[in-house]
């Protein structure tokens, strides 16, 4: 959208001329009956609603009130002290924090009389890009200002980058909008594609000094501190060193930028840019004390000059403290981000993924994009592996170790009737079926908190029909490995189907995901908690099931490989690698499963108590209520969503007692408890969190601590139920429910019990 | 002028380069695309153009050489605009130099069809 404006038309060209109409269309627009128009055959009435009106204040930007003029009062030739260099620099750090927050440029960057005078001219070479109009000698111009243009240059190249990276995200949620006018000349549907939602990218028109390369710009900024340091007599040290500093951060985010699409290169040697940069953060704090902050050189009249059909709008001010604990946490997640580069194998991969993500505060948008970028730039994984390099590595960890399906030699053999020919053949099919709903599950943690979870109900409906499709390929494959189906004390548990249990299990964990998300979002009311964590708890159950049924299968394998002449360490490390996830994952679920049931409990309880009290809802019940909270779940086959009877009847329990119902929830709490204590336990091998051990073990620990004041919840219940009954008036409790965001763990609200005051 | 002349008249200007001249002394060049019996004016693609300031003025006059002072008229694009009829002081439609010789011709022409 930016690079699109036409160019403009030449005023004056000597094969043109003006004719004056004004008196002859004067006279002829005069005889128009009223309501008649004239218009072009192909222009329609609905685009002329998107009109800018001329001359009206709310709408055209380029009109002025009474005696104001469009030229800026500041005179960017003016004098600068040095302290006032470092408080226009100051605050160009707050405002590039501002538009890292979220708001667009014209508000922030660009109101800098700095910054427009810079950008006046917008293809020309750096050495003629000056604040002062007509270019006055090197020595004329003000003694200090060379500093700002340098800080200017390499702030205007940085926001370049930043920008392209952003664009460059890959934007899938893309939906089609039929636009009906009922006119004959209505637009045929659209494709709309939408962007990020929490950044803006419009750059107005301006050049951001795309045209210069960037290690021309880092020497400016190199050359500029020699400079500097030259004129050390005229200038107090702190505030020199403090200009230089800011100058070096300049250097240090263009060397970040240049590097990060190397991504072959040592991860280590990436961060580098990016620890400098922290470091240099530090002083920043302190130095800003000595800056004389100059307010009169940003001015939200440089929006008038910009390509936008906006008017002015006012200077968004982040407070330098704010700014500084932002760029701080910018940088210490850009240098934890090229950890991502550090792969191991697939599970990490998405656990790193998704607890780096699922930081608090979470990373800005431009960390987002990035991780997205070393992730799967170019279709290649981090910079290294092929698609199906952690495609099958995947499925060698979830369900298929060391199996025949994945041998690379199988693509050799061309004679199609050999079965490793259709080996081959079968799993390519299915990779190309399921490859981008995988890629799917990475980029979605790319994205904020609440479009994490709106996405991920699309995704399982994709994984939905995945499941489906891959189950006829598992259907094939079992024919050509001759596959007998397997029977065990249960009876006759069928073929292991490995793909579309692989596709079961990711789908049957991002549905927890979103309800756990709801939960951290904050979706449900305190009255509907009960059923949700009641659900939470039928989704664990059933993954928990699901990663039974796989185990079954693997130690099947397992068992007949070893007795098998080709037996070797590399497999057997491969079986174990298989089991541990396997464990991990129900141990995993189990707790889930626990945690989910003794919540439910123990909200049921507090609901029949009337301690949580349900809201009146005049215009909704609970049957229709229940329908749109799952409308998500509603289409998927497996596990098929209970009906709303099944969901009250196994919410509710009416046939269990208050004391049973808190008994069972004091079992399950402790059990959950016991099994979150266990998976902090294991290292980062066993838990497949590889690189992001200790983010996925403060994740462990919230759990466990919830569990923990779960309990004390459950057992306050339990004793003042014991002596004062089951009337809650008697009992003197209150609940309070954590805010969003201030409990232990985001997913599971636990109810704190307060005794009320005696009256 | 009668209605059906003048309705010949202004769809004759349908999609010809239009200069409309505001009260505020900005001009709007744009194709012309719909009006009304109020002169409302509705221009695609359009460039505003705004006189040179008083500042911009002495400038170009402090940097020239010669008698004459050139100093350019800024612009900016907007793309679809309506001018409402009141805030219009002057309009002009852009021609080629070229055609406007041809115009006889092209007015005969018309004759036949």
């Amino acid at each position: 959208m930016d690079d699109d404006f036409p160019p403009p038309p030449s005023i004056s060209h000597p094969g043109i001329v003006a004719l004056d109409i004004t008196d002859k269309f004067a006279s002829a627009v005069k005889t128009l009956p009223p309501g008649q128009i004239v218009k072009d055959g192909h222009f329609t009435l609905f685009e002329s609603v998107s009109a800018l009106e001329i001359m009206d204040p709310k709408m055209d930007s380029g009109c002025l009130e009474e005696g104001e003029s469009l030229d800026e009062e500041y005179d960017t030739a003016r004098d600068l002290l040095p302290e006032e260099v470092l408080g226009i620099i100051d605050q160009l750090l707050c405002l590039e924090m501002a538009w890292h927050l979220g708001y667009p440029l014209s508000q922030t960057i660009l109101t800098s009389v700095y910054v427009e005078s810079f950008l006046r001219d917008p293809d020309a070479p750096l050495s003629s890009m000056t604040f002062v109009r007509g270019s006055a000698p090197q020595a004329k111009q003000p003694k200090f200002l060379f500093v700002l243009r340098a800080y200017c240059a390499g702030m205007l190249r940085a926001c370049h980058c930043v920008n392209e990276i952003v664009k460059d995200e890959l934007y899938y949620e893309v939906c089609r909008y039929a636009i009906y006018l009922g006119l004959p000349s209505a637009p045929a549907p659209k494709l709309i594609v939408l962007q990020e939602e929490d950044f803006v990218t419009n750059t107005y028109d301006r050049n951001f000094l795309s045209h210069i390369d960037l290690a021309e710009v880092t020497a400016l900024l190199q050359a500029t501190r020699a400079d500097l340091r030259e004129l050390s007599n005229d200038v107090p040290k702190d505030l020199a060193l403090a200009l230089d500093l800011r100058l070096e951060l300049r250097v240090a985010f263009l060397r970040a930028m240049e590097l990060y699409p190397l991504r072959r290169s040592n991860p280590d040697s990436l961060k580098m840019p990016w620890i400098q940069m922290k470091a240099l953060m530090k002083h920043f704090k302190k130095q800003h004390e000595l800056a004389k902050s100059v307010p009169e050189a940003f001015s939200t009249k440089m929006q008038r000059r910009l390509a936008s059909t906006m008017p002015p709008r006012p200077i968004v001010q982040l407070s330098f403290d704010d700014t500084h604990t932002h760029f701080e946490q910018m940088f210490q997640d850009g240098k934890d981000a090229m950890d991502v580069l550090k792969y191991v194998d697939p599970q990490s991969l998405l656990h790193f993924v998704s607890t780096f993500q699922a930081r608090d505060p979470q990373p800005l948008v431009f960390i987002r994009t990035m991780t997205q970028g070393l992730l799967f730039k170019d279709m290649i994984v981090l910079g290294h592996h092929s698609l199906r390099r952690i495609l099958d590595d995947d499925l060698a960890i979830v369900v298929l170790p060391n199996a025949r399906q994945l041998d690379p030699a199988n693509d050799t053999i061309e004679v199609p009737t050999d079965p490793r020919h259709q080996l081959a053949a079968q799993m390519e099919s299915f990779r190309q079926r399921a490859a981008e709903c995988y890629l799917d599950l990475f980029r979605i943690f790319c994205q904020n908190r609440c479009r994490v979870r709106r996405t991920l109900c699309h995704s399982i409906q994709q994984w939905d029909h995945l499941q489906a499709d891959v189950e006829e390929i598992d259907g094939l494959l079992q024919v050509c490995l001759d596959e007998k189906s397997l029977t065990t004390a249960l009876g006759n548990i069928g073929h292991s189907l490995p793909l579309s249990s692989w596709a079961y299990l990711y789908k049957l964990r991002q549905m927890e995901w979103i309800v756990q998300l709801g939960f951290e979002l904050d979706v449900y009311q305190p009255d509907e908690l009960a059923g949700m964590y009641w659900y939470l708890n039928y989704l664990a159950k059933t993954r928990a099931q699901h990663g039974d049924r796989i185990k079954t299968f693997v130690l099947r394998d397992f068992t007949a490989a070893q007795e098998s002449a080709s037996w070797s360490q590399t497999k057997e490390r491969n079986y174990t690698r298989s089991i541990a996830y396997i464990r991990v994952t129900m141990l995993d679920a189990a707790c889930t499963w626990e945690f989910a049931d003794g919540l439910c409990c123990l909200y049921t309880v507090l609901q029949r108590l009337g301690l949580v009290k349900t809201p009146s809802r005049p215009y909704s019940n609970d049957e229709l209520r229940y329908e749109i909270r799952m409308k998500p779940f509603v289409n998927i086959g497996l596990p098929q969503l209970p009906s709303f009877d099944d969901f009250t009847k196994a919410t509710a329990q009416p046939e269990t007692s208050i004391a049973e119902l808190l008994k069972y929830a004091e079992n399950a709490v402790g059990g959950a408890k016991k099994g979150y204590e266990a998976l902090s336990r294991m290292n980062d091998l066993q838990t497949f969190s590889v690189g992001c051990n200790d983010r996925w073990l403060a994740n462990i620990k919230g759990c466990q601590k919830s569990a923990i004041y779960a309990g004390i919840a459950i057992t306050a219940l339990q004793k003042a139920i014991e002596t004062e009954g089951e009337d809650a008036a008697d009992l003197k409790l209150k609940v309070e429910l954590p805010q969003p965001g201030k409990g232990y763990h985001d997913w599971w609200i636990v109810p704190k019990l307060t005794p009320t005051t005696e009256s | 002028m009668e209605f059906s002349a003048a309705e010949e008249y202004l769809n004759s200007l349908i999609n010809k380069t239009l200069r409309v001249h505001a009260t505020d002394s900005r001009m709007f060049v744009g194709t012309f695309k719909c009006t009304d019996a109020n002169r409302n004016v509705v221009l695609a693609l359009t460039h505003e153009y705004r006189q040179p300031s008083q500042k911009q003025l002495a400038e170009a006059a402090a940097s020239s050489s010669t008698g004459t002072v050139q100093a350019e008229m800024t612009s900016r694009y907007l793309g679809l605009v309506v001018v409402p009829g009141e805030h219009i002081v002057k309009m002009e439609v852009e021609q080629f130099v070229s055609q406007m010789k041809n115009k006889s011709a092209l007015g005969q022409r018309a004759l036949y069809v």
